[in-house]
């Protein structure tokens, strides 16, 4: 079994009296997707922002390769790999695809006065990650807004690859997409998995989560409801917890070996 | 038809239009040498503000002391060189620094508050208008002051800045034409053109992704106040003097020439070539009225209906680029 | 009529021709080419070689000034009486580069002559000789009266403004007062200036001294108080001189609230109603009339007739049309012709 590349052990964070999540474990595999379910206000968010590094855990541990961080902000978890596509996906509708791709990190030639953007590697590398995932463009210099929401995804995910993400974590990303975009989306997913990454998928959709993941983490009200791998549950069963079949019980965790 | 969506795309349209419909209606004397130059004086210098202006809007804020900061700027140099006699190129010099130290105080504001740039830039108007015109009676009793032409360092400043270029035609549309090719430069090859398109359309995913948005916006606000300088240097050579109501409500003619070129009032979405087109609109008009011998009240009409026209002509591009429903 | 045309351009603007903002223009600028108003003068008296003549005005006064509104009337009697046409132009506020802008088209248009106001001979000066290197017959009026020889113009109608002054000093001196406020209501126009210099000279001759007090007139309120204020810091001023009705409103006021109306001898430069009536009524001690209907008027003739002729009064002289002292005793006459417009 491979080291998890991040893991959480046991976490609990309060903000002020109010206790967002608690006890809650979750470990995250190279090359493998783990589903993170949860009804609104289960704590889904607050658990990938401690994740991302916005916040700091008020109870338990956060390892990145086997060692205890602290983050401080989010840059911090991003430079260890930890890339995070929220659900505005930090994407600039009126620029051009490859402008939105390179943005903060724009490869430059030429030197003092003369100093400006590598146009042609920007068009052709932004091209080529998208491809990659699966989405031909004509044109990278076209708007990100005239992009569908399927093709947005896949830049922010293309982007965040190209920068060496080694865990990506997708805050629902296909909440607001209709069924074509989504199952577009799972196959970017799948995609970015068989690059060794490891996905943090973030839903309410059990069924979209079910045929892409290998670990399902389903919580409710700051706890962990349950913690299976996808031999272990069948799709009707993830349905029935999310809808609120079983009690919480933390006893129902099942060991990683 | 990728180039009709080009921000640029309805403005030039707008401009050979303007151009052919003032060529048929006023003849001969619009199409003369004199009339263009008539048209392209009145432009450039409504040009060289609107171009810094473009920038600062594309960052998704405003500036609205521009105006003032002209009459302050051309009082500053009129002051030191005819109360306080120093030489000309020395009190330029003075005065950009003056102008450079306003901008920087401007954006600074804007920045430390988060207080929309629309209202701090308007208690500058105020600030600064008010200045020029106290200070400049508390010395000289006086609004308006002449004489420049008898200050050392005339000559050169005539050629350079205050002159004539080529027959009728003022050294100012020089300026103007390369202050637009620097920000067009600036804003599609640079790293910094990429911020300020980021600064404007999504500040928060820019600061997130390491764009520093502070400062694109503070040496944005630098710009716009050295461009006025530019701007009121150039007239108080030409006309050897300065007002210190001079440049009022300029600001609001650089916002709508920046708007008719196909900037996004919002923000995130521009051209520099559009404020050109947009200033050239502006002064082929301004000028064609009085060539044409209609009486110049007309003019506000025209501006009013042309706003309006070119918001909603910017929605409609928004609307098609952004995919928005 | 425009929300009609708006939406069916806008339906146009689908199918990808971004005509709005020019078809706007279009509209409005057909809408402005049949405007008439001063700028349109009907051929008369069938004079058809008059006919193709156009003069155009620039001068530094809005018409929606009452005084320049007196002057654009001379202009426009004189364009239909000689069957000539005519236009004004004026910036919208008193800013010397677009007037210059404004001289610049005008002569880019091509009129047959031109007239012009000099408030600021160094300003407008580049834009006049290019006018006279074009080869258009040009004089000014009103404003310019130390100006326009050396700029080469035709002649200057007008007053002269340091006569004025000074025959209002010596008026006022006269009357008996001692210590003057010479009113200065648009600080930079050196006319204003001259009147002032003219003011304290003709009481130097009397022995008599002046004091110069600038207001802004954008802020009536303001104006009256800078007046108060100036009137209650020197007990010993005993005189005024406005430079304008603009001047004369908030002094009127100034005075009738201070409670010194009667005490304060003031005259004020050029008429308006309420300034004729306070003549008449002996709250004002008079108002001097440069006369700015024959300003505008003669203008026009006299550019008519030297087109015609090449001829020029005087052979390019200034041709004075002021100081004229309206008192109690011609108020009356003064403000029956001001109801026409044309005093």
């Amino acid at each position: 079994m491979t080291e998890p590349i991040i893991r959480v052990e046991r976490v609990s964070k309060s903000f002020g009296r109010v206790i967002a999540l608690r006890d809650v474990s979750l470990s995250v595999q190279p090359g493998q997707v783990t589903c993170l379910l949860g009804d609104n206000g289960a704590g889904k968010s607050t658990l990938i922002q401690i994740l991302a590094g916005v916040h700091r855990p008020t109870g338990g541990h956060y390892l990145v390769d086997g060692e205890a961080v602290q983050f401080n902000s989010p840059r911090e978890a991003l430079t260890r790999g930890i890339a995070t596509v929220y659900q505005d996906l930090a994407l600039i509708p009126l620029l051009s695809v490859w402008r939105n791709f390179f943005l903060g990190a724009e490869p430059c030639r030429g030197a003092g006065i003369l100093r400006r953007i590598d146009v042609g590697y920007c068009e052709r590398v932004a091209r080529q990650e998208l491809e990659h995932l699966g989405v031909s463009l004509r044109d990278s210099a076209q708007a990100v807004g005239t992009l569908s929401g399927g093709e947005r995804q896949a830049v922010a995910i293309a982007r965040a690859l190209h920068f060496g993400a080694r865990v990506l974590i997708l805050d629902e990303p296909t909440a607001a997409l209709g069924v074509k975009q989504a199952t577009a989306v799972l196959g970017f997913i799948a995609r970015a998995r068989d690059r060794g990454v490891g996905v943090v998928f973030v839903t309410h959709n059990p069924r979209q989560a079910h045929p892409i993941g290998d670990r399902f983490v389903v919580l409710r009200r700051g706890e962990v409801l349950g913690d299976y791998r996808k031999s272990h549950i069948g799709l009707e069963r993830l349905a029935d917890m999310m809808a609120g079949g079983d009690a919480p019980s933390s006893r129902l965790m099942e060991q990683q070996n | 038809m990728k180039l009709l969506v080009r921000p640029e795309a309805s403005a030039a349209a707008g401009a050979l239009l303007i151009w052919l419909l003032f060529a048929a209606i006023a003849g001969p004397p619009f199409r003369s040498l004199e009339g263009a130059a008539a048209a392209l004086n009145a432009a450039a210098p409504l040009g060289i503000l609107a171009v810094a202006v473009a920038l600062l809007m594309i960052a998704g804020e405003f500036d609205l002391s521009v105006g003032s900061i002209i009459g302050a700027a051309g009082m500053s140099v009129m002051l030191l060189t005819r109360h306080f006699d120093w030489s000309l190129w020395p009190a330029i010099a003075l005065t950009v620094l003056l102008c450079a130290a306003i901008g920087f105080g401007n954006g600074y504001l804007v920045v430390r508050t988060g207080l929309p740039s629309f209202i701090v830039t308007l208690g500058s108007l105020f600030v600064f208008r008010g200045l020029t015109i106290a200070v400049s009676r508390q010395l000289t009793q006086r609004t308006q002051l002449g004489g420049l032409d008898e200050v050392a360092g005339y000559r050169a400043a005539q050629t350079l800045l205050g002159g004539d270029l080529v027959g009728p035609f003022q050294v100012s549309i020089l300026w103007w034409i390369g202050l637009a090719a620097l920000a067009t430069w600036v804003l599609l090859r640079t790293r910094f053109g990429n911020w300020i398109f980021a600064t404007g359309g999504a500040p928060e995913a820019a600061r997130k992704l390491g764009v520093p948005v502070a400062r694109v916006k503070i040496v944005l606000f630098i710009l716009t106040a050295l461009a006025a300088c530019l701007v009121a240097v150039i007239q108080a050579v030409r006309f050897a003097g300065a007002d210190a109501l001079r440049g009022e409500q300029q600001e609001f003619r650089a916002i709508i020439a920046v708007v008719i070129g196909g900037t996004l009032l919002t923000g995130g979405y521009g051209s520099a070539v559009g404020a050109v087109l947009g200033a050239l609109i502006f002064g082929t008009v301004q000028q064609g009225i009085v060539i044409t011998g209609v009486d110049a009240d007309w003019f506000q009409v025209f501006l009013g209906s042309l706003l309006v026209a070119a918001v909603l002509v910017n929605n409609f591009v928004r609307s098609r680029v952004a995919g928005t429903r | 009529m425009s929300g009609a045309v708006k939406a069916s351009l806008s339906r146009r603007l689908r199918s990808g021709i971004r005509a709005l903002p020019i078809l706007t223009a279009l509209v409005t600028m057909v809408a402005c080419g049949s405007e008439s108003g001063p700028s349109a003068g009907k051929a008369g008296a069938g004079d058809a070689g008059r006919s193709a003549v156009r003069i155009v005005m620039v001068t530094h006064g809005q018409t929606s000034d009452p005084f320049w509104s007196v002057v654009a009337n001379g202009v426009a009697d004189a364009g239909r009486e000689l069957g000539v046409r005519v236009e004004y132009q004026a910036p919208s506020s008193f800013d010397m580069v677009r007037m210059s802008q404004l001289i610049d088209a005008a002569v880019a248009s091509r009129p047959s002559a031109l007239a012009v106001s000099i408030p600021d001979p160094s300003a407008t000066a580049r834009s006049i000789k290019a006018a006279i290197a074009a080869g258009i017959p040009a004089l000014s009026l009103n404003a310019g009266d130390e100006a326009w020889e050396r700029l080469g113009l035709l002649g200057h109608i007008g007053q002269t403004e340091y006569e004025a002054g000074r025959a209002a000093g010596e008026r006022l001196a006269v009357h008996g007062a001692k210590r003057v406020l010479c009113v200065n209501h648009e600080v930079g126009n050196t006319s204003l200036d001259t009147r002032c210099r003219g003011l304290r000279d003709g009481l130097a001759k009397r022995g008599a001294a002046m004091l110069v007090l600038g207001i802004n007139l954008a802020d009536p309120e303001d104006a009256t108080q800078r007046i108060k204020n100036a009137l209650g810091r020197d007990a010993a001023v005993d005189g005024m001189l406005t430079l304008g009705p603009g001047g004369a409103a908030p002094a009127l006021t100034a005075l009738r609230e201070s409670g010194h109306l009667g005490r304060i001898a003031i005259g004020t430069f050029d008429l308006t109603p309420e300034v004729l009536a306070a003549v008449r009524d002996g709250r004002l001690l008079f108002a001097i009339d440069q006369q700015p209907y024959l300003q505008g008027y003669l203008a026009v003739v006299l550019l008519t007739k030297y087109l015609e002729t090449k001829a020029i009064p005087g052979g390019g002289q200034l041709i004075r049309t002021g100081p004229s002292f309206v008192t109690r005793e011609t108020a009356a006459d003064v403000i029956a012709l001001a109801k026409r417009g044309i005093r």
